[in-house]
C-alpha cells in the first residue's frame, strides 16, 4: 500500500516547464533576428556578437538545449512519477539538475556570442560546457533512473523507454563526438580528423535529431497524448515493437547528411537505405498517435491542447517522410545545402516539437496549478497562428530551396555555372521575407502562449498529488498512466485503466 | 457551377451531403477542366516565359522536355486527386462517416481544389516567388474549405471533420513533398532542365 505521506515532487516541473517556455521566446527571437538579417545584414549593426555566425548556434541551441531539453526534462519528470506510482528519486538532485541546466544553457549561449566555438554543429559549445553537461545529465539519468528502479508498477510504461533512450543515447553521442584535446579555456581541437571527423559529428547531429527531437518527444507523445485523449494508446504493442525497429534502424543513418562527399560511397548507402527503412517505424507511430486520438473527438470542443497534438502528428509524418525521400541520394543532389532542408527541420522543430510541447504545456499547467487555463480563447488563438507559420515557412523554403538547387546545378554550354553563388543569393530576399513574416507569426503565437501559461501559474504553488493507492501493486497496467487527481480536484479514476 | 463552387460553397457542400445527382454531377464534369488546368498552364507559361528561378535568365526547354513535364504534372494531379478521395473513402470509417458514396467524395475534393487550380492560373508567369505568393493563399483557402466541407458531407460532428481533415492535410503534404521529391530525381537523371549532374 502506498504511504500517502508521499507527493509528487511537481514543483521542479513547472520551474522546468517556466525556463522553457523562457528559452522558447528567446530562442525564437534570436530566430527571427537572423532571419531578417539574411535581408537586412547591416543588421548585425558592426557588432562580431550580432554577427550570422555567432547567432545561428545561438538559436539553435538556445531551442534545442533550452527549450527542448527543459521541456523534455519536464515531462520526463512529470510522468515517470505517475508510471511509476512514486515520488522523484533523490529530488535535490532534480533541482540541481533544473537549475545547473539553465546556467549551462545561458553561460554557453553567452560563449557562443563572444565567439568560443568547436564548430561542429549542434556541439558548438566548448569543452568546460561539455564536461558540466555530462555531469548534469548524469544526475537527470540518476534521477530518471532511480526513480523507475524504485517504482511499485512492474512493467515499465512505453514512454519511459523512449525517455531512457534518449538519456543513454544522447550520453553516449555526447562524450564520444565531444572527446577533444583542449588547448585554452575556450579552444580545444577534435580527436578525430578529416572524413573521420565527419562521420563522427554526423553520427552524432543525425541521431540528436533522432533521439532527442524524436524520440525524447515520443516519450511525450505516448504519456501525454492518452491522458488527453482519455483513452489507452489504440496498439500497445505496436509502441513496444516500433521504439525497437526505431532504435536500432536510426543509428545508422547519419552518414545521409554527408552525401558526395569523400566518405565511402558504402556508407552513404548504407545510411540512405537505414534512413528509408527507418519510415516504417516513424510511421508506425503516427498512425498509432492517429488512431488513439481518433476516439478522442468530443475533447476537441473543450481542450485547445488536443489541436496542437493533432497538428503535432500531422506534420511528424510529414517530416519522418521528407527526411528519408531527401536522404535518396538522386533526391539529396538537388536537395543538399539549399533551403529545403531549412524547411524540413523547421517542418520538424515547429510542426512537431513546438506543437507537441505546446499541446503537453496546456495539458499539464492548468492540471499542475489546479486551475483552469487563463484564457482558452488564446490558446486557440496561439493555435491557428502556429499552423499558418509553421506553414508559411516550410512552403517559402520548399520555394526557395528548389530555386537554389536548380540554379546551383545549371551549366552552361562549355560546362560552366550558369550563376554564381552571389546571384543565387541575392534572388533569394523575397523567400527570406516571406520566412520572416512566418517567423514572426509562430514567435507572436508563443508569446501568447507564454503569457497564457504565466497567468495560469502566476500566485499558485503546484497542487499536492499522491501516487494513487495501488491495490496490485506488481501486475499494474503498463497500458494507460495512471490517473492523478484533476484540476477541479476529483480522483480522475474515471480515466480508464 | 463553377461561380457556386468559388462563391457559394457552402451551399455546394450541402447539395452534395444531400445528394442532388444535378450538382454531383455538374460538380464531376467540372473535375476534368480542374485537373487540366495547371498542365496546360505550366505547358504556355514554360513555352512564353520560360522557368524564372529568380536569377536573370528564364531556363527555356525544348518540345520534348515541355511534354514531358506537363504530362507527368496532369498524371501527378490525377493520381493526387484519386488517392486522396480512396484514402478518405479508407479513412471514413475511423471518423463515423461510414460508408459514403464515392462520387460525392469525388465531388468534395472537386470543390476543395477549386481556388488551387484556378490560382495555377500562376503557371502562366513561371516565376516561382510570384506562383509561391500566388498559392499559398489558394492552399489557405482550399485547406479552409476542407476544413468545412469533410463534415457536412461525411456527415459528421465538426470536431471528427477537424482530425479526419487533419488526417488528410497529413497525407497531402506527404504527396506534395513525394511531388517535389520526384521532381528532383527526375531532373537527376536527365528530364526536365539540363543540370550539371
Amino acid at each position: 500500500m502506498t504511504d500517502f505521506r508521499e507527493i509528487y515532487h511537481d514543483g521542479v516541473v513547472k520551474r522546468l516547464v517556466q525556463f522553457s517556455i523562457i528559452w522558447a521566446v528567446v530562442g525564437m527571437l534570436v530566430g527571427v533576428w537572423i532571419a531578417a538579417e539574411l535581408i537586412w545584414p547591416g543588421l548585425d549593426l558592426g557588432q562580431f556578437w550580432l554577427s550570422f555566425g555567432r547567432l545561428r548556434p545561438l538559436h539553435t541551441n538556445g531551442i534545442i538545449f533550452g527549450f527542448g531539453v527543459s521541456a523534455l526534462m519536464a515531462t520526463a519528470f512529470y510522468s515517470v512519477q505517475r508510471t511509476s506510482n512514486v515520488p522523484l528519486f533523490m529530488p535535490r538532485l532534480a533541482w540541481i539538475c533544473c537549475y545547473g541546466w539553465q546556467v549551462v544553457v545561458l553561460a554557453g549561449g553567452l560563449s557562443l556570442l563572444a565567439g568560443w566555438t568547436s564548430t561542429k554543429e549542434y556541439a558548438e559549445l566548448e569543452w568546460p560546457f561539455d564536461i558540466a553537461i555530462t555531469i548534469l545529465w548524469v544526475c537527470f539519468a540518476v534521477v530518471f533512473f532511480g526513480t523507475i528502479a524504485t517504482r511499485r508498477i512492474k512493467p515499465i510504461y512505453v514512454s519511459n523507454w523512449f525517455y531512457g533512450a534518449l538519456i543513454i543515447v544522447i550520453a553516449m553521442l555526447h562524450i564520444v563526438n565531444n572527446l577533444a584535446l583542449p588547448v585554452s579555456l575556450n579552444k580545444s581541437y577534435s580527436i578525430y580528423a578529416g572524413a573521420q571527423d565527419a562521420v563522427v559529428q554526423w553520427w552524432y547531429g543525425h541521431n540528436a535529431v533522432g533521439f532527442l527531437l524524436t524520440g525524447g518527444f515520443l516519450g511525450m507523445l505516448y504519456y501525454f497524448l492518452p491522458k488527453q485523449a482519455n483513452q489507452p494508446i489504440w496498439s500497445y504493442r505496436l509502441s513496444v515493437i516500433s521504439f525497437w525497429a526505431f532504435t536500432y534502424t536510426y543509428i545508422w543513418a547519419g552518414p545521409h547528411h554527408l552525401h558526395y562527399s569523400s566518405v565511402p560511397e558504402w556508407v552513404q548507402s548504407l545510411a540512405m537505405v537505414m534512413s528509408l527503412i527507418l519510415l516504417a517505424p516513424s510511421w508506425a507511430t503516427m498512425i498509432n498517435g492517429i488512431m488513439t486520438v481518433s476516439k478522442a473527438w468530443r475533447k476537441l470542443r473543450v481542450d485547445p491542447a488536443m489541436k496542437f497534438i493533432v497538428l503535432a502528428l500531422a506534420f511528424y509524418g510529414l517530416a519522418t517522410f521528407e527526411g528519408p525521400m531527401m536522404a535518396i541520394r538522386s533526391v539529396n543532389i538537388v536537395s543538399h545545402f539549399t533551403d529545403w532542408t531549412i524547411g524540413h527541420v523547421h517542418s520538424g522543430a515547429l510542426g512537431w516539437n513546438a506543437m507537441i510541447t505546446y499541446g503537453t504545456f496546456y495539458f499539464m499547467v492548468p492540471r499542475m496549478m489546479g486551475r483552469e487555463l487563463y484564457s482558452v480563447r488564446l490558446a486557440n488563438i496561439h493555435f491557428w497562428m502556429a499552423l499558418a507559420g509553421t506553414m508559411l515557412y516550410i512552403i517559402a523554403m520548399w520555394g526557395a530551396g528548389i530555386s537554389q538547387g536548380l540554379l546551383w546545378l545549371s551549366v552552361d554550354g562549355i560546362g560552366e555555372l550558369s550563376y554564381s553563388f552571389n546571384d543565387v543569393m541575392a534572388s533569394m530576399v523575397p523567400y527570406y521575407g516571406l520566412r520572416l513574416i512566418a517567423g514572426i507569426i509562430f514567435l507572436i503565437g508563443t508569446i501568447l502562449m507564454a503569457y497564457n501559461l504565466f497567468r495560469t501559474m502566476w500566485g499558485r504553488h503546484t497542487v499536492s498529488v499522491s501516487p494513487p493507492d495501488i491495490v496490485d501493486e506488481i501486475h499494474g497496467t503498463a497500458h494507460m498512466p495512471e490517473p492523478e487527481p484533476d484540476f477541479d480536484g476529483s480522483t480522475g479514476r474515471e480515466v480508464p485503466a | 457551377m463553377l461561380v457556386a463552387v468559388l462563391h457559394a460553397p457552402g451551399t455546394v457542400f450541402k447539395e452534395i451531403a444531400a445528394g442532388n445527382t444535378r450538382v454531383i454531377g455538374a460538380v464531376q464534369r467540372l473535375t476534368f477542366l480542374f485537373i487540366l488546368m495547371p498542365p496546360i498552364f505550366s505547358w504556355i507559361g514554360s513555352t512564353y516565359f520560360g522557368w524564372r528561378l529568380g536569377s536573370n535568365d528564364p531556363l527555356y526547354f525544348d518540345t520534348t522536355a515541355r511534354v514531358i513535364i506537363s504530362f507527368f504534372y496532369a498524371d501527378a494531379l490525377i493520381l493526387g486527386y484519386i488517392s486522396t478521395v480512396l484514402i478518405a473513402r479508407w479513412m471514413s470509417k475511423t471518423y463515423g462517416g461510414g460508408k459514403v458514396a464515392t462520387e460525392k467524395l469525388f465531388a468534395l475534393f472537386t470543390v476543395v481544389v477549386a481556388p488551387l487550380c484556378v490560382a495555377s492560373a500562376s503557371h502562366l508567369y513561371p516565376q516561382v516567388f510570384f506562383n509561391v505568393l500566388i498559392l499559398i493563399p489558394a492552399v489557405m483557402w482550399s485547406m479552409t474549405l476542407l476544413y468545412r466541407g469533410l463534415p457536412i458531407v461525411m456527415n459528421i460532428p465538426p470536431e471528427r471533420g477537424m482530425l479526419m481533415s487533419s488526417s488528410l492535410v497529413g497525407w497531402l503534404l506527404v504527396a506534395f513533398v513525394s511531388l517535389l521529391g520526384i521532381s528532383a530525381a527526375l531532373w537527376t537523371y536527365g528530364f526536365g532542365p539540363s543540370l550539371g549532374v
